[in-house]
């Protein structure tokens, strides 16, 4: 490390002889440069010269410009200048102005080098640790670039591609919030006539939540393999998930199993909102609650399940609360109503449209306004076989 | 800003219970207050913890986990937690999350402190 380096603003100019004087060791073994102005503007103009210089050590009484205005403008225009006021002992009216200035310390003439000496040395430490403190900051903001990356991680937690089948057709999407939400959803064929949905949310956010929702999708993934039954495999994550999570974070899931060969959709719902089944005809009905909670809050539990029957050409709607409580500037939220509302418009649409059809909707709805929750959702729809009720979507 | 988003935290002190009554909105951005609040009371001993939500209006599911976290400390140190006043929107949020299965909820406050 270089030598620090210090200003020395005085206009005695034995003042200059006698520190380099009694500094010389110091100066000698390269600890300290010391560089001298003569007054408060020649200051200035040696600090912009050298923006390295931390510590200031001033007289107050100088022409041109005294050590009290030398002041104002440090704490003005050079906030990371630190300044030790160096006056005579009678003048203590001044040193108390100069300390209301932003002088960190002062030391009286004539000067006890010994003092001095101590005073510089707190001084620098000071200024050190304030560094260290901005560094520090520094620090945190590439914390939060590296949150930018954990976002990354959580949407590629979500399947990159749907599976495309003769008879469905399927569609997701998923807007995070500007802090890393704990929504995801899922979608897989268990076998080549039956189709895993999944829909949940984590009950916080950051990276805590994220990792939540990546092991509850995990979990969820592999009992889907093990458990025909979706209350099955909601039991087991809750179970995993109730061991030692003292964070007390919770997640809601729906979880459902829909049998292509009789349309049978087989479900348990742990504290989600309730999905929707859009008829063919245009009626929109909420998939009934199974009477059970979210998962990670308590363990022994059995879910419950239901059994509804989606026909060709109807669909299924999951979302999570960040779409019917998404707030306008007003704070109105959303609402399940203008979601049936929109679900139940009336015009036949493919999976995709139907999904952009809602997201589009909660967007015009909120109109800019600052989005707190991750906006998720999924839609199925089961194709009719001659393609009639417009199910496929073709134009 | 508008009061709206905001949240308030007023306690009570009912000879059986330390009544806190919430006002505004619960949600990701000041959950942590709530929390601090909470543990304050919970790390004063209080035997009851009564959350009153009168005047609640909204609750996200970051804030069902501080009154989560509450109910389990509080039954750690082998107290209780209350609830009442929801208003519908908030009881729709309970009943959806399942959390009426696991906190009591009261309509009232007497009908809260007549179970003490």
């Amino acid at each position: 490390m270089g030598a620090t380096r210090l200003l020395m603003v005085d206009d005695e100019e034995d003042l200059e002889l006698l520190v380099r004087q009694r500094f010389r060791r110091r100066i000698r073994k390269g600890e300290y440069e010391f560089l001298f102005a003569h007054n408060g503007k020649e200051a200035l103009e040696a600090l912009d010269q050298n923006p390295d210089i931390r510590l200031v050590l001033s007289d107050i009484n100088m022409p041109v410009m005294d050590g009290l205005t030398l002041l104002g403008q440090l704490e003005e225009t050079k906030p990371d200048v630190k300044a030790v006021i160096i006056s005579a002992y009678g003048d203590m009216e001044n040193i108390r102005t100069a300390m209301n200035r932003g002088a960190f310390d002062f030391v009286t003439k004539p000067v006890d080098f010994n003092d001095l000496q101590i005073t510089i040395e707190k001084t620098l430490k000071h200024i050190n640790a304030l560094e260290q403190a901005l560094k520090n900051r520094d620090r945190l903001v590439a914390i939060r670039r590296e949150l930018d990356v954990a976002k990354q991680v959580q949407l590629s937690g979500v399947p990159a591609e749907l599976p495309v089948g003769d008879a469905f057709g399927v569609h997701a999407i998923m807007n995070p919030a500007k802090e890393i939400g704990g929504d995801f959803y899922d979608f897989f064929e268990l076998d080549e006539h039956r189709l895993g949905l999944a829909i949940a949310d984590v009950s916080d956010k950051g990276v805590p939540a994220a990792l939540f929702t990546m092991i509850t999708r995990a979990l969820l993934k592999s009992s889907s393999r093990r458990h025909d039954s979706p209350s099955r495999c909601l039991h087991e994550v809750n179970e995993f998930l109730c061991q030692d999570n003292d964070a007390c974070m919770f997640v809601t899931v729906f979880y459902g199993v829909l049998d292509l060969r009789d349309g049978s959709f087989r479900y348990s719902n742990g504290g989600h909102n309730p999905p929707r089944h859009l008829a063919a005809g245009g009626a929109v009905s909420e998939l009934p609650l199974t009477g059970d909670f979210a998962l990670g809050i308590a363990d022994g539990h059995d879910f419950g399940e239901n059994v509804v029957t989606v026909v060709p050409g109807d669909a299924l709607f999951l979302y999570t609360d960040g779409i019917t409580e998404a707030c306008n500037h007003q704070l109105d939220e959303y609402g399940e109503q203008r979601l049936d509302g929109v679900l139940g418009g009336g015009a036949p649409m493919n999976a995709q449209e139907l999904a952009e059809l809602v997201v589009g909707s909660v967007e015009r709805f909120v109109d800019g306004a600052t989005q707190f929750d991750d906006i998720t959702c999924l839609s199925l729809r089961l194709r009719s076989p001659s393609g009639s009720a417009g199910a496929d979507g073709s134009q | 800003m508008t009061n709206k988003t905001q949240l308030t935290i007023r306690t009570e002190q009912d000879e059986k219970a330390i009544i806190l009554c919430l006002a505004g909105r619960v949600d990701g951005t000041n959950a942590n207050v709530l929390d601090e609040a909470v543990r304050e009371k919970i790390d004063a001993g209080q035997p009851v913890l009564l959350f009153d939500f009168d005047e609640l209006e909204y609750i996200s599911s970051a804030g069902l986990r501080v009154l989560l976290l509450a109910a389990r400390r509080m039954q750690a140190a082998k107290g209780k937690t209350l609830f009442c006043g929801l208003s519908e929107q908030i009881a729709e949020v309970f009943r959806v999350s399942g959390f009426d299965h696991i906190l009591p909820v009261f309509g009232t406050r007497s009908e809260a402190l007549a179970t003490v």
